[in-house]
């Protein structure tokens, strides 16, 4: 029997390739599939915390502040100001081609803001482009003519674009 | 003993040591398997704090699924951390919570002495895909949303409210470039971020060894905190969570942030490093960038600039204020952020043990 000891000639490292690709389906449940399903109608709506009176969107079923259940729905406005954003540089599967600008927006009446993407801006100089938007310009939400149930069946875009 | 509960209460309470720490940062090292770095570390650790392993009692570990590629990674890696015929508390959370839960093991008398550990290794997985991963299917994935997004969001909202963050953010920036590790290693740009304010991207393995014997440094206090989800719910400047956590480790430390010298705070990015000091009390609303611009002692070693891989981040900056403490400040402050985009927080103070140990 072939006997190793430690200094034995070295091996070239082993690497091996990984890869994960399960399949899932999440539920969606009550509240998210209103708000998606309302989207289809051309509104956006939010669930109000009857303890805080927040206005939270998106509609969810529960306030995590006050943990309790939320009760009536509202549609909420199609304005609000940029609080936020960023300009992704990197090309990511799912997404448009870069670059690509997301932000949050508190649309009018509601209390919580809503993340989607920007349009309406000229991007050939990002620097400029991202100069502009921490100005905190504002913008109107514009929905897609095919819709199909998902947050991007609308944007954001720019009001004065 | 006491005839009162309070007293009584009080008596009981274990007092908690970190006696040895142990950080291994590493890029690639195709010689060395993920469970060999972690138990090169944890092997380190144990010399430095001169305990057997034979000692230990219990081991927590913080690590990922996702960042190990493992599922249920500690099934393979636990050992490596020294958990073999061990108590082993398995967290998906930042190293600092784990460390929470293992001076609370220690703190109950459950155990007394006990093996912390966190790591993650950038190098064999890509780290935004991964956080890709971590968001809803719902409402973020499908815009991208990643950790260094949150922050580049985070970014955009601080240099729209406080002229102090456009200010300092060259100067501030500048010390962490000193000391950053390989460009190559940074994310992709995600503007307002610039490049040098991302973190470099590093395989690293964090190991704190706990005991209820007395050592060179006692944890004082402790504190963990969870905000929202939904990252439109958030104060994205205000990061309350790491208020409340700081806020909470302080007071059962009895002393205040200005009695701090050392202050460690885990910060993804630049932006969260300076936001991070004005949420622990060390700088006011505003004020974090410069004030992290002109304090070279705020995490010293480089911060997110030094090696960043979540989830050892935490583990990491309390290992980082231990080490400090023994080279002549009193108190130490060290926190640790967690998934998703510091949505949970957990914060220590470290005090130097005047009796030595
Ligand atoms: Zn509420």
């Amino acid at each position: 029997m072939a006997e190793l000891t430690a200094d034995q000639e070295p091996v070239p490292p082993l690497t091996i390739a990984g890869h994960w690709d399960f399949r899932y389906q999440y539920f969606a449940g009550d509240a998210a599939s209103r708000f998606f399903h309302e989207l289809g109608n051309g509104r956006i709506m939010g669930t109000l915390c009857p303890q805080c009176q927040r206005v939270l969107v998106p509609a969810r079923g529960f306030c995590d502040a006050c943990y309790v259940s939320t009760t009536d729905w509202r549609q909420v406005g199609d304005r609000g100001r940029l609080e936020t954003f960023t300009i992704l540089a990197s090309r990511f599967p799912g997404l448009p081609d870069p670059p690509v600008v997301i932000g949050y927006v508190t649309l009018a009446g509601a209390s919580t803001a809503l993340l989607n993407f920007v349009l309406g801006l000229d991007l050939t100089d990002v620097e400029a482009a991202a100069t502009r938007l921490l100005a905190q310009p504002a913008v109107e939400v514009r929905f897609r003519d095919q819709r199909e149930g998902r947050i991007t069946d609308f944007f954001f875009q720019l009001a004065d674009a | 003993m006491s005839s009162s509960p309070a007293g009584a209460a009080a008596d009981s309470v274990q007092k908690v040591y970190v006696h040895g720490t142990a950080v291994h940062r590493s890029w690639a090292d195709r010689s060395a398997s993920l469970t060999d770095l972690i138990f090169s570390a944890t092997r380190t650790a144990l010399e430095r704090a001169s305990i057997r392993w034979r000692d230990i009692d219990s081991v927590v570990l913080g690590a990922h699924d996702v960042t190990d590629g493992r599922s249920l990674t500690s099934m393979v890696t636990a050992p490596a951390a020294g958990a073999y015929l061990k108590d082993e508390i398995r967290l998906g959370e930042d190293g600092a919570s784990a460390f929470v839960l293992g001076t609370a093991q220690v703190r109950s008398g459950s155990c007394g002495a006990c093996i912390v550990a966190a790591w993650g290794r950038a190098s064999e997985s890509d780290p935004d895909a991964v956080a890709a991963a971590l968001f809803d299917p719902f409402f973020s994935q499908p815009l991208g949303l990643t950790e260094i997004t949150v922050s580049a969001l985070r970014a955009g909202a601080a240099l729209a409210r406080y002229p102090g963050y456009q200010e300092w953010r060259g100067p501030a920036g500048a010390r962490r470039r000193a000391a950053a590790g390989v460009e190559a290693r940074r994310p992709a740009v995600q503007l307002p971020l610039r490049s040098g304010e991302l973190p470099v991207w590093s395989d690293i393995v964090a190991v704190a060894v706990l005991s209820a014997q007395p050592g060179p440094v006692e944890v004082r206090g402790v504190g963990m905190s969870t905000e929202p989800y939904q990252v439109g719910d958030r104060d994205l400047l205000g990061l309350p969570a790491l208020s409340q956590a700081s806020g909470q480790a302080l007071r059962s430390a009895g002393c205040a942030v200005g009695e701090v010298g050392v202050l460690e705070l885990d910060g993804l990015t630049l932006f969260d490093e300076a936001l991070a000091l004005e949420a622990v009390g060390a700088a006011s609303a505003g004020d974090g960038m410069r004030v992290l611009a002109q304090r070279s002692d705020i995490n010293a070693d480089g911060g997110f600039a030094a090696g960043y891989c979540a989830p050892a981040m935490g583990l990491v900056r309390i290992c980082a204020a231990a080490g400090r403490l023994t080279g002549g400040s009193d108190l130490a402050l060290a926190t640790g952020s967690t998934v998703v985009a510091a949505q949970g927080q957990a914060a220590i103070v470290l005090s130097r043990n005047q009796g030595g140990g």
